[in-house]
């Protein structure tokens, strides 16, 4: 199993590439502030250009009831959520 | 579901006949965006001084195009709903946290939306209304397809674009925004008919509110500036290279357009009941289809001229009663040819004198929401007493589509009773509505 600390590295990375917040860099986002509502701000909409990135980045399937639980609450739970599927 | 609607008293409806069906209708708000600009004012004052909003434009590169003007809205006052267009990339700005899934049309529904429930009062009265009450009746034509355009233009070029940029794509888009931001739960229906679709969407909240399916209907109609409709048009050879002159000998062709116009529709008596003044009564509406072409009219005008009659029996008067028209007048040979041979059915000999306005001169073809902006300059022009413009032209009136076009300055019409706004679709949808002037008390 990789270490988290990569995977978080690695989901931050993924976030702006994937989610055209403008003017947002890796180093920027608190893996423990909320993905959704409150902290990054994201939506719905960025919920499933997350769920096809980190599918595709990691080549692991993630199930419909899997979005919006835990896991996806922050950089740092998603990325724990990640490391324990590889 | 109770409504709580109670019909109207034999005093209130005392003074006016009533329409075909049910309770009196009223227009208690009118709220804008065209080309002249955010808000009703800016729409007024612009039709008033003979001034036209079609120009050269930037919204995107025409330059393959074989004209170059429309009636592009200009960029929000400062402090007001932002608009944020769709910048290179289709990247956007993290900052901007509310509505990044708005179209630009939802955003014109939006402000339009806004204007007319605050000119209503419906902040006041929205409380007290029943779950469900609420309904939201739209026309559109583009709905997102602006959005929707960049987001496959891009995908052509190997790169997929933000998902938020076609979240609201659908024609349906700004009819729903506006539900939601009113928590609107009764029924929130588009209509797509092409540039019949505003007047069908007011005629559809017309018979909701008859029916005391809802108690309040915020009724118009958005569309966007987009490649598809302009490029069509223009294939189509029916884009006139200079501003649109309905009409008139030279004319060729029509405008295009963009903005929104929302009318707020109430029960006559639930309006005067909180010592509000209507702006006018929506008295009636007709629609009939020509059932003939795709994109051409029946030449002799007889679908329109049904919608018309239509209208008339809906609201419960006669031809003679008819002070003015708004007509559809896009500036097409077809078009105004038509339409003339329909008023001409309708009002005879006296069409000739019938004093016509022709709105498109000045905010271009809205499309999908054209009928509702006429709609609304149709209300203003009774609640006002006058009647707009066309901007000046150099060439007559064709003696084909003899028809007395208000020109050089307002005409003033206090004592109007009732007025036509015509809307003459591809594929030979017609719709009509008829406006009665509010001569009631003041509140």
């Amino acid at each position: 199993m990789p270490d988290v600390a990569s995977v978080a590295d690695r989901v931050k990375r993924l976030i702006v590439d994937n989610l055209h917040l403008e003017g947002l860099r890796p180093e920027m986002i608190d893996e423990e502030a909320p993905l959704f509502g409150e902290g990054l701000g994201l939506d719905s909409v960025d919920a499933l250009e997350l769920v096809v990135a980190v599918e595709k980045e990691f080549g692991i399937k993630i199930k419909s009831n899997e979005i919006g639980r835990d896991a996806f609450a922050s950089v740092a739970s998603l990325s724990r959520f990640i490391a324990g599927r590889l | 579901m109770p409504m709580g609607a109670t019909a109207a008293t034999p005093a209130e409806l005392a003074g006016a006949k009533s329409g075909r069906a049910g309770r009196r209708v009223a227009v208690s708000g009118a709220g804008a965006v065209s080309g002249f600009g955010w808000g009703v004012e800016p729409l007024w004052q612009g039709l008033c001084a003979g001034a036209t909003a079609i120009r050269p434009f930037s919204r995107f590169d025409h330059r393959s195009h074989r004209t170059h003007v429309a009636a592009e809205v200009p960029p929000p006052p400062q402090g007001s709903v932002p608009v944020a267009g769709r910048s290179a990339g289709g990247r956007r700005s993290a900052s901007d946290r509310s509505g990044r899934q708005l179209s630009l049309a939802d955003r014109f529904a939006l402000a339009a939306a806004g204007e007319a429930a605050a000119a209503a009062g419906l902040d006041a009265a929205l409380p007290g209304l029943p779950e469900g009450a609420g309904g939201v009746f739209f026309g559109s034509s583009t709905g997102g397809m602006w959005e929707g355009e960049g987001f496959v233009a891009e995908l052509f070029g190997g790169r997929r674009g933000a998902l938020h940029a076609i979240a609201s794509q659908q024609v349906n888009g700004p009819g729903d925004a506006v539900a939601r931001r009113y928590g609107f739960t009764g029924p929130v229906e588009t209509v797509s008919s092409a540039c019949a679709s505003g007047a069908l969407a007011i005629g559809a909240a017309l018979a909701a509110l008859r029916a005391g399916e809802v108690e309040v209907a915020l009724a118009g109609g958005a569309d966007s500036l987009c490649q598809l409709t302009y490029g069509g048009f223009n294939s189509l050879r029916a884009v006139d290279e200079e501003p649109c002159r309905p009409f008139r000998a030279g004319r060729a062709g029509m405008s295009i357009g963009e903005g929104a116009a929302v009318l707020v529709l109430e029960p006559l008596e639930r309006v005067l009941a909180r010592g509000a003044r209507p702006l006018a009564e929506l008295a009636g509406a007709g629609s009939a289809c020509d059932a003939f072409h795709m994109t051409a009219p029946e030449p002799e005008g007889a679908g329109a001229a049904a919608a018309i009659a239509a209208a008339l029996e809906d609201a419960g008067i006669e031809p003679a009663d008819v002070d003015f028209v708004n007509a559809h007048a896009t500036g097409t040979q077809l078009n105004d040819d038509a339409e003339w041979r329909a008023l001409e059915r309708i009002f005879g000999e006296r069409a000739r004198r019938l004093p016509v306005t022709a709105t498109k001169a000045g905010v271009g073809h809205l499309l999908g929401c054209s009928g509702a902006i006429e709609a609304l300059v149709t209300v203003l022009s009774l609640a006002r007493g006058e009647l707009h413009p066309v901007p000046a032209a150099a060439d007559a009136i064709d003696g084909s589509c003899p028809a007395a076009l208000v020109t050089g300055r307002p005409l003033a019409l206090p004592a109007a009773r009732a007025a036509l706004s015509t809307s003459l679709a591809f594929g030979g949808s017609n719709a009509a509505l008829i406006f009665r002037r509010w001569t009631g008390p003041s509140p």
